[in-house]
């Protein structure tokens, strides 16, 4: 590996320095020929600062990078957006493989991770030596930067928490005012839901652990200080909550599964919590609404406190021009800009000074914001804040289900912080770890070469080709490289405690033998995730795979016409974007006016919430799965079926055979290579079942949709357990190796029915 | 060909008037419910932004508007990442059906020691979820100095283990005889492969075009790590990169989806007249 390295450079020496020579001999040309033209010296090559941004920001962002470039000629900001949906994944890949930019936007709560990694510049120093006011920033925007007194990023943009309110629905129940406290807010539900017809009083989703940290905050509960929670507080939290629940004045079931625009508009929820974001989306899609409703502070409980999110602007470590990133990121923080980046993004400032200006200390609709902006506070500073976040979300919705009390609840919740928060100490020498691993490479490796030669080696049914390798090497070279390698070293990592500590760092990865596979049963969300997993294979292949068939048979009829249209009708799910996808089958399932509860209420059967029923969610994916997924399978049958031949069709019709008889003599048994391979393939694919949990429910309620792949990302991409992760697959290939060799047993057994 | 003819004319003769009325009811509901999505999303890229969320969404727009294609193509650069995206399909659909085919080629039809284990062991390999290999293969790449390139970005795709299974189980279908009749008139291996199984292979290479097409066409995580400079992003890359962390203009991205969807379609339409009946069996009677 090593000399192959040494190799490579050697190659890459060469060509760079016969490039660079002609790049260089060219440029003096040009600028000599510059100079004899214009008579001046032309610029050097302008500096380029490379910055990442994501969605929206990542386009406006142009428009804050050429103020910099006139202020500052001879700079060139390259910009580049990131899309949202797989940031995280872009941003952990760039700093592994060495590609991070100069400067990137990052969520506030994913600033312990990264730096956590290693991965981020540590700013004292320039913050020293600048103009730049620390103080100058909201606390809370301030905190999400700093870790033990050391800056790792500047403030960008903040946002906050507050409700929305259906003013005109408030005053029918006789409120001017939204109420100011606790207990007011109660009684201003009760007084809502009494006012109005069916639906709610207030949208509290069940899974959203950012709610229940702002009312947990104002009751004066703590986290991960001395203890992970302060015991009573936790408790008090839940009790006031959980009124709310009991007393049906938000829904227990269904309340994240409708549409929060549309229920406003309805008055199914007349009251939500949301950020500053949905001012500009209820304006533009409802503005029939403008007018009747209005923003408020949250209800202050002991205290105030809202969520502070927002973005920061940090520096990688990686980056060579260190300097003049800073000059940005200073450019970017500072009050002037702060105002400017308002009128160009509508993004609220995180500097304080900067909502001096008009447009902002002037705006009704942002008043709210301000005054919550003083107090709101940003989630702890720990590395494994999302994961910790994760398990916050489950012990709530236990305690709100009623399904333990909220003491068991903060109990179990802090045991299970505690153990994510435990680190190990091990340390093992680079010798032994780099022994090992290649021992783990080799043995896999060994055993396949073992096993390729085991046996006789005579072939069956004539003479060898040695011509057939020449048809195998490009793919299974490709393989070997592309798949081979890589399974095997995920193989090696799930006996390791990679985590993000080891993400940029290889020596703190440590070896810790089966620990992962041994903690995974005894981790109940990986275990729901098993079962799951396995009840959607039992139920999903079968219908998916009969349907298929009954579907290919259906085109492939001889009385149809425009088989062209009906192909392409049947396959159209496949192809359409699982984003389309989700959105409508949202719809179908909603709670409040869903076409599904609306065929229910036909038939005479009360409204149910698919998605948010504990024994309904993880059916309701099971069909849109199936829905998604049959044209996939129908077109490979197609296919199939156009290889049988008309004739056996013909002498079979001779005989007077009727067409059930065709189909179990003829059809079926000429298909049984094709059927073989959808069953392995579909059995292979819904035990990989993921998309459809991860888009719809996010593996909820109560962890009933969550799979065993689902989790593994999680794991791996959200919390970056990368061995956990990695061990979480290998069981999972257990599983899959032994549903498909058990298939291939009973088709070698079938071969002879034939 | 004048026999096939008779045989279906005799076969449709069978088939009563009510069955013909309720096979086609059958297809029509159900064509409904496949297409019904697809033609909610291409109304919801005309609606305005206060008709697409509603108690009561009709299902074509009140109000035509263009305004969610305007804003996409205003929002990025549209031709270049079609380029990209057209770029990045076809080249991982052509290597992954010669590569694949060829590898199903031997599996199928050609005699080697240890046949039947090695495509024992790529099927396991099939087994193990690709989330876990992401990693290790960009650090391959990395080691290879191939990330931010076109190699790095077809490469990993171009061998599937699940295209060279559906290939192989096609080909076991077809009849010995054809093959050892070619090698008595002298052809080689290449040959039979390229000139005879091939062809006769049509629908199922149709199937895999049409796989390997959209896998790479839709796909977005892959090329969003590969690929470090925004004009280097494939469609599906640059239509997500437009959306805010909370705010979404569901216009453009349904216009986004139509635009993404409908070369998709078209390849399928392409490749679906491949599945012709009866290649096989005509190659039988010679």
């Amino acid at each position: 590996m090593k000399f192959l390295n040494n190799l490579k450079n050697a190659f890459k020496f060469i060509f760079y320095s016969t490039r660079y020579s002609i790049h260089y001999t060219l440029t003096r040309v040009l600028v000599i020929g510059a100079l004899l033209c214009l008579g001046r010296p032309a610029n050097a090559q302008p500096q380029q600062l490379t910055v990442w941004a994501m969605g929206a920001e990542g386009k406006l962002i142009r428009q804050a990078a050429e103020i910099f470039e006139k202020r500052n000629p001879g700079v060139k900001i390259v910009t580049q957006a990131i899309p949202w949906t797989g940031a995280h994944e872009k941003l952990v890949t760039a700093v592994v493989g060495d590609m991070a930019p100069d400067i990137s936007q990052m969520g506030t709560t994913w600033m312990p991770e990264f730096r956590a990694m290693n991965a981020l510049q540590p700013l004292n120093e320039f913050l020293a030596a600048s103009k730049l006011d620390a103080g100058d920033f909201f606390p809370g925007a301030r905190d999400s930067n700093l870790y033990r007194d050391q800056w790792y990023g500047l403030p960008w943009y903040v946002d906050t928490r507050v409700m929305f309110y259906r003013a005109d629905m408030a005053e029918r129940a006789g409120y001017k005012k939204f109420p100011g406290n606790w207990e007011e807010f109660y009684k201003f539900s009760k007084a809502l839901i009494s006012s109005k017809k069916g639906g709610y009083a207030f949208a509290l989703p069940t899974n959203d652990w950012q709610i229940f940290l702002m009312f947990y905050w104002q009751n004066g509960g703590e986290l991960l200080k001395g203890s992970p929670l302060t015991a009573g507080k936790f408790e008090e939290t839940i009790a006031y909550l959980k009124r709310f629940f009991d007393e049906k004045l938000v829904p227990l079931e269904g309340g994240h599964d409708t549409d929060l625009l549309t229920a406003f508009e309805s008055g199914y929820f007349p009251v939500f919590i949301s950020g500053p974001w949905m001012i500009s989306q209820l304006e533009t899609s409802k503005p029939q609404l403008n007018g009747n409703w209005t923003t408020a502070p949250l209800p202050a409980g002991k205290k105030r406190a809202s969520f502070m999110g927002g973005c920061n602007f940090v520096m990688f470590k990686s980056s060579p021009r260190k300097a003049l990133a800073w000059k940005f990121m200073e450019f970017m923080a500072g009050p002037e800009m702060q105002a400017k980046w308002y009128a160009i993004s509508g993004d609220l400032p995180a500097s304080i000074k900067a909502w001096s200006a008009p447009s902002l200390s002037k705006n009704p609709k942002l008043a709210s914001f301000r005054k919550e902006l003083d107090t709101a506070k940003a989630p702890p500073q720990a590395p494994e804040w999302e994961n910790i976040a994760g398990t916050i979300n489950d012990a709530v919705e236990e305690a709100v289900f009623g399904r333990i009390t909220a003491q068991a609840a903060r109990e179990k919740l802090s045991t299970r912080i505690e153990k994510i928060l435990a680190k190990s100490e091990r340390q093992q020498s680079t010798a032994f770890k780099i022994g090992l691993s290649l021992l783990l490479f080799m043995l896999p490796i060994c055993a396949v070469i073992l096993y390729l030669r085991k046996g006789p080696r005579a072939v069956a049914g004539g003479k060898a080709q040695p011509i057939a390798s020449l048809f195998l090497l490009p793919a299974v070279l490709i393989l070997a490289i592309f798949l081979f390698i890589p399974i095997i070293a995920s193989f090696i990592a799930s006996m390791t405690n990679w985590n993000m500590y080891g993400v940029n760092d290889w020596s703190k990865i440590v070896f810790v033998g089966l620990e992962n596979y041994a903690g995974l049963f005894g981790d109940p969300v990986f275990l729901a995730g098993l079962r799951n997993t396995l009840v959607f294979a039992f139920m999903g292949v079968p219908i998916s795979v009969a349907l298929s068939l009954a579907m290919a048979l259906a085109l492939n009829a001889q009385i149809l016409r425009a088989k062209a249209f009906f192909r392409v009708a049947y396959f159209i799910p496949v192809i359409t974007t699982m984003v389309a996808v989700a959105i409508i089958w949202r719809w179908l399932y909603n709670p409040e006016f869903g076409l599904f509860n609306l065929a229910l209420g036909h038939l005479g059967i009360s409204p149910q919430s698919w998605l948010s029923n504990r024994w309904l969610a993880l059916p309701s994916l099971i069909l849109m799965a199936v829905w998604k997924g049959f044209g996939y399978n129908t077109i490979i049958f197609v296919a199939a079926l156009q290889s049988i031949p008309d004739s056996l069709y013909e002498s079979i019709a001779l005989d007077g055979a009727n067409t059930r008889q065709e189909f179990w003599y003829i059809t079926l048994p000429m298909l049984r290579n094709t059927a073989f391979f959808v069953i392995v393939m579909t059995t292979i694919g819904y035990l990989q079942f993921f998309a459809e949990p991860y888009i719809m429910t996010g593996g909820g309620p109560l962890n009933s949709t969550m799979s065993v792949v689902l989790y593994m990302y999680q794991q791996g991409f959200k919390f970056y357990n990368l061995g956990y992760a990695s061990a979480m697959a290998y069981i999972l290939f257990g599983l899959i190796f032994a549903f498909t060799t058990l298939q291939f047993r009973v088709q070698k057994k079938l071969e002879g029915t034939f | 060909m004048k026999q096939k003819n008779n045989s279906k004319s005799m076969k449709a003769g069978r088939v009563s008037v009510t069955y013909k009325i309720a096979f086609y009811a059958f297809m029509v509901v159900s064509v409904v419910i496949t297409l019904f999505p697809f033609v909610w999303m291409l109304s919801t890229s005309f609606k305005s932004p206060g008709e697409i969320f509603t108690k009561q969404p009709t299902i074509l727009p009140q109000l035509w508007t263009l305004s969610g294609y305007k804003n996409l193509f205003a929002a990025v650069n549209m031709w270049l990442h079609l380029c990209n995206s057209v770029i990045y399909a076809v080249s991982v659909t052509a290597l992954s059906v010669l590569l694949n085919a060829m590898a199903a080629y031997a599996f199928a039809k050609l005699r080697f020691p240890g046949r039947e284990k090695l495509f024992a062991l790529l099927l396991v390999t099939m087994m193990v979820p690709g989330q876990v290999t992401m990693l290790p293969v960009f650090l391959i790449l990395k080691s290879m100095g191939l990330l931010n390139s076109y190699a790095g970005l077809v490469l990993p795709g171009s061998a599937a283990v699940f295209a060279i299974f559906m290939i192989r189980q096609f080909m076991m279908e077809i009849p010995e005889e054809i093959l050892e009749a070619a090698r008595i008139d002298g052809f080689s291996e290449f040959a039979i492969f390229w000139r005879i199984m091939l062809p006769l292979c049509r629908p199922i290479i149709a199937t895999l075009t049409v796989f390997s097409f959209i896998g790479a066409w839709n796909d977005f995580l892959w090329p969003l790590i590969i690929m470090l400079r925004e004009d280097k992003y494939t469609l599906p890359v640059a239509l997500a990169s437009i959306n805010g962390q909370y705010n979404t203009d569901w216009g453009l991205l349904m216009a986004g989806a139509v635009v993404v969807v409908l070369p998709a379609v078209f390849i399928f339409l392409l490749a679906q007249k491949h599945y012709i009946k009866g290649i096989a069996a005509g190659a039988v009677k010679g």
